[in-house]
């Protein structure tokens, strides 16, 4: 069983990537993209244990007991403040394709190009659709 | 290109990437055998040198703490670029009031659920100040503790409604937290320099082991980060909302509960 939590971090980050690569909406993409990061915060955890180790910490543990490794717990908490803020700005990006294209699959959007007259009309003419939509619903 | 092609492609890349992935994988150490080196010594030099409780708080905010602030700022970047593509088509002009969607109906809140809020929202707060103020002790800190502060707010909103969290939750001042925050970080860095020493030395002094006041400097940085996460993500969840509200049709000034 000692190479579970290893197996544990292959398994998420092959889940996720295969998400990501058969994606066809961008809100679901974000979220494969957690799933591949979730995995790196296992890996982490795992290599830094130590069996027997008590969490870095010595509150109610003098000093000196034996203990998991802190470095890769900071690691891990770096890894979350990092994963939470760039999934709001994926999020926005996602809002913005959404705006602009009128459309979250990546199979049906058209590549982006500069400020066109063609594509601020068909944006416009989303616009109005988008909105015609809501206002109908 | 056909999903058919991109499964393939992953397959290619995948394939490439496998002898590299066995190398690695079979000179892993044995799971739970040994923990590296750094950490071991980490373990047990830190809490006599700097008398912290909490290792992983040693590590950000003062063996490593260059890099915590290299992500205070990635952190500040991300928020900023968030409110920047948010805010691009609705422009600067932001209310400090809440607007409703004339036509939206205002759905009322039963008082199990404000009765609730205003009770778990003040102790969540609470709490959330205590895991900050705590970093050097017990599990938590800044980040964790901002988090939480965070989370307290939204309580607000789930209890009052969009429009009494509107006015509960200025958004100057949400700005005035984040970007002070960090500054406060900086400024933990900065100010040991103006006394000699190197930058973020930690020159306060180190207080008692496993007590409130201990660790000397992690405390005020602590409380930096701790204010800049729960102005970040406040304000994230702020400009969220704003976005459900359509920039280009008249807004009333109401009661706003969706």
């Amino acid at each position: 069983m000692t190479v579970l939590p290893y197996a544990v971090a292959a398994w998420l980050f092959g889940a996720g990537l295969y998400g990501i690569a058969t994606s066809r909406n961008f809100i679901h993409l974000v979220g494969c993209l957690g799933i591949c990061q979730s995995a790196t915060y296992v890996l982490l955890l795992g290599l830094g244990y130590r069996w027997g180790g008590i969490a870095p910490i010595f509150y109610n543990h003098p000093p000196g007991t034996p203990a998991v490794d802190p470095v890769m717990q900071a690691l891990v908490l770096t890894d979350i403040v990092v994963g939470a803020t760039l999934t709001a700005l994926l999020l926005v990006l996602t809002i913005q394709v959404h705006k602009r294209g009128g459309s979250l699959d990546p199979e049906t959007l058209r590549p982006m190009r500069g400020t066109g007259t063609s594509v601020t009309a068909q944006g416009s003419q989303d616009r109005t659709g988008a909105g015609s939509e809501r206002s109908a619903s | 290109m056909t999903p058919r092609l991109r499964i393939g492609l992953l397959a290619l890349a995948g394939l490439a990437l496998l002898p590299g992935t066995a190398a690695v994988t079979a000179g892993l150490p044995a799971f739970g055998a040994t923990i590296a080196e750094y950490g071991a010594r980490i373990n047990a030099i830190a809490p006599g040198e700097r008398h912290v409780a909490n290792m992983v708080s040693a590590i950000n905010f003062d063996l490593r703490g260059l890099d915590t602030l290299g992500e205070e700022f990635m952190l500040l970047a991300a928020i900023t670029g968030t409110v920047v593509l948010l805010r691009g088509r609705r422009g600067e002009g932001i209310t400090e009031r809440a607007m409703r969607r004339p036509g939206r109906a205002v759905i009322p809140r039963s008082d199990a659920v404000v009765l609730a809020c205003r009770i778990a929202g003040p102790l969540t707060a609470l709490f959330g100040l205590y895991v900050v103020v705590h970093a050097t002790v017990t599990p938590g800190g800044g980040f964790q503790g901002g988090v939480i502060l965070a989370t307290a707010t939204l309580l607000i909103y789930l209890g009052e409604g969009y429009a009494g969290w509107r006015d509960a939750v200025r958004s100057h001042w949400l700005d005035a937290m984040e970007g002070g925050g960090a500054l406060l970080f900086t400024f933990c860095g900065l100010v040991p320099m103006l006394f000699g020493a190197a930058f973020m030395q930690n020159i306060l002094p180190l207080g008692t082991f496993r007590d409130l006041f201990s660790g000397g400097l992690m405390l005020v940085e602590n409380l930096g980060v701790g204010m800049a996460v729960a102005g970040g993500f406040t304000q994230l969840f702020l400009e969220f909302m704003e976005e459900t509200r359509e920039a280009d049709q008249p807004d009333e000034p109401g009661e706003e509960t969706a």
